[in-house]
């Protein structure tokens, strides 16, 4: 199992450094030969989590290199779809580094993969933490796109085209592509906390245990709402956004990195 | 057999004499007639665009060179001194780099422009059509397409836009991506300021509306972007309505100022306005540039993206250059090898004929036999044939494909001799 894991590392390992060799040469096709890497990687993680699930009879989703390697596989899933959707090849180079290193953290953290504990055993866990997981990478991908509207929205507000200028999608489609992951990955990721909190409620009969990662997971909720928000109302170019951007980035990696269910 | 191209170009010559050769396409089809009616010539097809006349032929030998220089000077109706003076002839492996680096605009008034790959395609097909290519041209001119393409798709040459007006499209897909439904605001008659909305609106823009002092031109302008004039009064107002502003005035103060811009994108909770002054002096506020969701770029801004993506430009030809080394190399050797297939083919023949009568004495001589055994003393006689001919015609591919010519006739030689071909 551990064999599949690392080979998908690797491959996800060589991905990232080609996309920031393509970025540093300017060349489509090392960008391409990156994306085959990375497709090489999803296809051998996702046999992987096809693994993992059958060894332990539960989805991939109850400890933090489970959590990681999941949300990872997820975030390439949404960016083939963009990419085959809007040919967006700036993206990689932000979430191809980010898959790397949420993949790193599954293969330095060496959580058994044990059977979950009977009492995790309970649907509503379950739709919590998948859910939550969705949601997150949803919201991760909301994230680089408005990053690559910053990026894009400067570089002609300045009229300096710097070395992603021509591979950032227009300022329409990241806007579109950011909202869109932001909402959707929003209304999931609700969703997932509410599905957290009732299980939480009935497992510990009435009371609420608050720990780190609970209270990143409810910051992370706020600042995305507060992002939402200023799309909405259209004030996104803001350095007020951007701020809370890396905040909610931060609280969501906070929460991430606090999952230990087994 | 020869690879033959004449022709002159942007280059050679102004467009006085260009335009005295170019080709009509309804003429072009008798013109390759007479090329291929020459005496030795094998293949011939005629690329003609605005910036270049060239024939490129495909032919026994060079000596299909001057009746091509003098029918080129018959057509020009100039004195042959006049017309020699503009004309290139190139062979063999420059006509294979000539026509890789034209296809993928290497060679181009414009550097990496992209309709010269279409020009050089269909001019191909013309030639298909007319049955006048041979193996060697139609592997020629299938070669310069694939390389043209991976030339563009590898080094993204023709990406960047190197005019005003085609700046002025890129950033507006920059901003917006697909201009489908925008609506343009058109200030002024100025020439480049309607080259601009001209390239914008083969965008599938939704409406462009004229303002000009003369209204008259304004209707004018209108009906040729089937848009809608609009009074010079009016402009502030139609600016609410419009994503792209082209101002183009003689005016000497500015007529779009920071409070218009701010109404016309409150009224719009999301989106942007990408405002273009061609005007000099000035007549869009500089200030704008400081609200959010404007973008204003002017004349000596424009012309700054166009110079830097040229530069972009040259700088890809260099990696272009590599491909076209590599490919003309590659096109060179398989072009050579296909020089050994007579000879290959000859000895191949004589052998089996050598095989096929002997095989016949000795059948006479065995007497009855069964068909099997018939059959096996066959196989074998051609076995031995090709056993004997294997390693002649491995030396005679390998030195076709090598770069030393004598060696390669001179191994072609001493085969002939000894096999007596």
């Amino acid at each position: 199992m551990n064999l599949t894991l690392y080979i998908a590392v690797t491959l996800y390992a060589l991905g990232t450094l080609t996309v920031l060799a393509g970025l540093y040469n300017r060349s489509i096709r090392l960008q391409r030969i990156a994306l085959v890497f990375m497709c090489g990687g999803f296809v051998v993680q996702t046999v992987w989590i096809g693994m993992v699930c059958s060894a332990t009879d539960h989805p991939p989703l109850t400890n933090l290199p489970e959590i990681a390697a999941f949300i990872a596989w997820l975030i390439f899933a949404v960016e083939l779809f963009l990419f085959i959707r809007y040919k967006v090849h700036a993206a990689a180079f932000f979430v191809y580094p980010l898959i790397l290193m949420l993949m790193t953290i599954t293969v330095v953290v060496r959580a058994p993969f044990a059977p979950a504990d009977p009492a995790l055993d309970s649907n509503l866990f379950v739709g919590h933490l998948l859910l939550s997981t969705v949601g997150i990478a949803s919201l991760l991908i909301g994230l680089a796109f408005f990053v690559l509207y910053r990026f894009q929205e400067r570089s002609l507000k300045s009229k300096h085209q710097g070395r992603l200028f021509e591979w950032i999608p227009s300022l329409q489609v990241c806007e579109l592509v950011s909202y869109r992951a932001l909402a959707i990955g929003f209304g999931i990721y609700t969703a997932g906390l509410i599905a957290g909190f009732l299980w939480s409620y009935r497992t510990h009969i009435g009371t609420y245990d608050l720990r780190t990662k609970e209270i990143a997971a409810v910051v992370a909720w706020v600042l995305f709402a507060a992002l939402l928000q200023s799309y909405n109302s259209g004030t996104l170019s803001t350095k007020k956004n951007l701020v809370i951007s890396a905040a909610a980035f931060v609280s969501i990696l906070i929460a991430v990195l606090g999952v230990q269910h087994v | 057999m020869s690879l033959i191209l004449v022709g002159l170009n942007h280059n050679t010559a102004p467009v006085e004499v260009r335009e005295r050769l170019s080709v009509n396409p309804s003429r072009e089809g008798e013109i390759i007639s007479g090329l291929t009616g020459l005496p030795g010539v094998l293949g011939a097809s005629v690329l003609s665009t605005c910036n270049r006349v060239e024939t490129i032929l495909s032919s026994e030998s060079e000596e299909s060179i001057e009746p091509v220089v003098q029918m080129i000077v018959s057509r020009s109706g100039m004195n042959r001194v006049d017309v020699e003076r503009h004309l290139y002839v190139l062979r063999n492996g420059d006509v294979v780099r000539h026509l890789f680096r034209v296809a993928s605009g290497l060679d181009s008034m414009i550097l990496g422009e992209p309709q010269i790959g279409g020009q050089v395609r269909e001019s191909y097909h013309r030639s298909r059509e007319l049955d006048a290519t041979d193996p060697i041209l139609r592997q020629l001119f299938d070669a310069a397409l694939r390389v043209a393409k991976r030339v563009r798709t590898d080094t993204g040459i023709g990406e960047h836009a190197v005019s005003v007006p085609y700046a002025a499209v890129e950033l507006a897909r920059k901003i917006f991506g697909n201009l489908d439904g925008l609506n343009v605001l058109l200030v002024g008659a100025g020439e480049i300021g309607e080259l601009t909305a001209q390239h914008l609106n083969g965008h599938g823009l939704r409406r462009v509306f004229v303002a000009n002092r003369a209204h008259e031109r304004a209707i004018e302008l209108a009906e040729r972007f089937h848009g809608e004039a609009i009074n010079f009064e009016s402009m502030e107002e139609r600016l609410r309505s419009c994503e792209i502003v082209i101002v183009s005035t003689a005016a000497p103060h500015f007529l779009v100022r920071p409070e218009h811009v701010r109404a016309a994108l409150a009224e719009r909770r999301r989106g942007s306005l990408f405002l273009i002054d061609l005007s000099v002096p000035r007549n869009i506020d500089p200030a704008i540039s400081a609200i959010e969701g404007a973008f204003l770029y002017n004349i000596d801004d424009l012309r700054e993206v166009a110079d830097k993506n040229r530069e972009k430009r040259e700088q890809k030809a260099v990696s272009a250059e590599e491909i076209i080394d590599r490919e003309v190399d590659g096109f060179m050797r398989r072009l050579a090898s296909h020089d050994a297939v007579p000879t290959i083919l000859e000895l191949q023949g004589k052998l089996d004929e050598i095989r096929k009568v002997e095989l016949e004495k000795c059948l006479r001589r065995v007497g009855p036999i069964t068909t099997e055994q018939q059959q096996a003393i066959e196989i074998l006689s051609t076995s031995i044939i090709n056993k004997v001919l294997h390693y002649p015609i491995i030396r005679l591919k390998e030195t076709a494909a090598a770069d030393q010519p004598e060696e390669r006739e001179s191994i072609r030689q001493q085969i002939r001799r000894i096999f007596g071909l």
